[in-house]
């Protein structure tokens, strides 16, 4: 099985503080450690599972500058095969349907049998590359996939619904598919197999190598235009407990004894 | 007048508050904007779930076909291209949920109407849609328009408006045919899957402490368990946790997980993530203990601790006594 994944650079956000550009046109990126999309590191791993189980090659593709480079490194030191960046100056800030534009170019460059995707990424979150990529493929695709099990010319997923309920879907191949966070457990990476792959190539394809006019993903292609970042409003705040952690700890209990029945 | 359709969300006969959370949304553009809301119910056997939309929405178009009777993208996007050709909408929504994430963004390539997914707040500005979403994290507001067109689709995330009540009157339901589909069909339904029922129940605890990423590693758990054992707590996690296999999916809280009640939930390394909170939207007391003073978490906790979690899970043993 030929397999595609498309991943993103993003900054790890969950556990650090985001401060905006004081003109709100992005966030500052100094303080931010970088790396590959949480739910992109899931698809990974699992389009690798399935090349170790029924053979086949797995490819990543990314658009980006020079420095999402390292996050392809380390996808070829987790077992990808070959890595492709696409970048050129006329994608600018591109939107979901932008990079999905570039996602489709470089489907069409191959013979892929499936392409994986994150559900969605951890900085704007759309979720929107991997349906948008297949509708312009024409392919079939399924979102927030928590198992693929090949079954011949079709793939059997599971999707995730709400409140631990899943639905079974069978599709045709070619076909497209978003990985869910948890599908798998992502193998560790080493510093010793990033310096394996150091001098594997990785090719760069602008727009004019993928047949792309400046019409198909420059700012006119755009059909979600950015208009600025803010802080979100003060919602209800918190009464804030302060003190040494005991201190802070007695307080908590006896809030728990009062109001949360506790014992 | 321009027409706002709500795409209406069911499975097994059931209607969620997600889409009764779109006819609150629909009406405040009723209002601001002169938008006349309608729905679509798109099923088989679904006459039941168009009534009940009736009591909500003026006008209720209903194509009900056996081929639909469960949800696939390939089908329903067929059938909604059919009725925003005939209905010509201004704005479609539907819940930014499983079932809007699989089909809007396919529906905009397939109808040409660009797309905003998860948005928290949606606005008509002239020609114009505007919208607001929640990124990096819930950390941050972003503001987008989408390149003007003749209509728009927008997903929105569940919770940012209240649940509607009934409008007072039946709405009208009109029967559309089901349009030709694709041939031949390349996407099957098989089936549902649920969680089987497990030994630990979440949703009936009276006493939560949760951990979410803040928790760091999975030697961790052990002390997690031991504070929830001490304060005679059931031990509950956020999505992270569950991803990393530390904690069984049972413990899981949250939209994929399980929706909470406790009397109080003590929440240690949460951020505050919306699939999260809104499975704990109907607990009583919240404490939140995190280090970063801006986790969203934070707007919506009744007490707030900026402290590294394990400082004060140490100090809470401490002085819980032996």
């Amino acid at each position: 099985m030929q397999i595609l994944v498309c991943v993103k650079r993003v900054p790890d956000t969950a556990d650090a503080e985001v401060v905006l550009q004081p003109d709100g046109s992005g966030i500052k990126e100094e303080d931010l450690a970088f790396g590959i999309n949480e739910w992109d590191n899931y698809a990974v791993e699992e389009a690798i599972l399935l090349k170790e189980a029924h053979g086949g090659t797995v490819t990543v593709a990314t658009l980006g500058s020079s420095e999402s480079e390292d996050v392809l490194r380390r996808c070829l030191a987790m077992g990808a095969d070959e890595a492709v960046r696409v970048d050129d100056a006329s994608f600018g800030d591109a939107d979901p349907y932008v990079v999905a534009r570039g996602m489709a170019a470089v489907v069409a460059k191959g013979a892929y049998d499936l392409v994986l995707t994150g559900a969605l990424s951890g900085d704007h979150g759309f979720g929107m590359v991997g349906p948008v990529l297949a509708g312009y493929l024409g392919r079939p695709h399924a979102t927030l996939v928590t198992s693929v099990v090949p079954d011949g010319s079709h793939v059997r997923v599971t999707r995730e619904l709400e409140g631990g309920l899943e639905e079974t879907l069978r599709l045709e191949l070619p076909a497209v598919l978003t990985i869910q966070t948890g599908i798998n457990e992502p193998r560790y990476v080493s510093i010793m197999g990033i310096r394996k792959v150091r001098a594997k190539e990785i090719p760069i394809l602008d727009a004019a190598a993928l047949g792309l006019a400046p019409a198909d993903i420059g700012a006119q292609a755009k059909r979600i235009v950015h208009r600025g970042l803010s802080a979100p409003p003060a919602g209800r705040s918190a009464e804030m407990l302060k003190g040494t952690p005991a201190e802070i700890a007695r307080k908590i209990l006896d809030i728990l004894r009062e109001r949360g029945g506790m014992a | 007048m321009p027409k706002l359709l709500i795409v209406v969300e069911h499975r097994r006969g059931t209607v969620k508050d997600t889409t009764f959370e779109l006819v609150t949304l629909a009406r405040q553009l009723a209002d601001t904007s002169g938008l006349e809301p309608a729905a679509a119910v798109v099923g088989h056997q679904v006459g039941a779930i168009a009534d009940t939309l009736a009591r909500y929405v003026p006008r209720v178009v209903v194509v009900d076909a056996e081929p639909l009777a469960h949800f696939r993208y390939e089908t329903h996007a067929a059938v909604l291209r059919d009725i925003l050709e005939a209905e010509a909408p201004f704005l479609t929504l539907a819940p930014h949920t499983a079932f809007g994430m699989e089909l809007f963004p396919r529906l905009s390539v397939e109808s040409g109407r660009p797309c905003a997914t998860d948005c928290i707040g949606v606005e008509v500005e002239g020609p114009e849609l505007s919208v607001v979403r929640s990124v990096y994290s819930g950390k941050i507001r972003s503001r987008a328009t989408l390149a003007p067109a003749a209509g728009y689709l927008a997903t929105v995330r569940s919770g940012s408006y209240p649940v509607a009540s009934e409008a007072g009157g039946a709405g009208a339901v009109e029967q559309r045919p089901c349009p030709a589909f694709p041939t031949p069909l390349r996407t099957e339904h098989l089936g549902y899957r649920e969680e089987e029922a497990t030994a630990v129940d979440v949703s009936q605890a009276p006493l939560i402490v949760a951990v979410g990423r803040g928790i760091k590693d999975a030697d961790n758990i052990p002390q997690a368990q031991a504070l929830a054992d001490r304060l005679g707590a059931v031990l509950a996690c956020s999505r992270p946790v569950v991803d990393k296999k530390w904690l069984e999916k049972e413990r899981q809280v949250g939209t994929s997980g399980r929706t909470v009640k406790p009397k109080a939930y003590l929440a240690l390394g949460i951020s505050g993530a919306f699939q999260h909170m809104a499975g704990i939207k109907g607990s009583g007391v919240l404490i939140a203990v995190n280090k970063d003073p801006k986790a969203p978490i934070f707007g919506a906790a009744d007490y707030g601790v900026v402290e590294d979690m394990f400082k004060i899970m140490d100090a809470l043993k401490a002085e819980a006594g032996a």
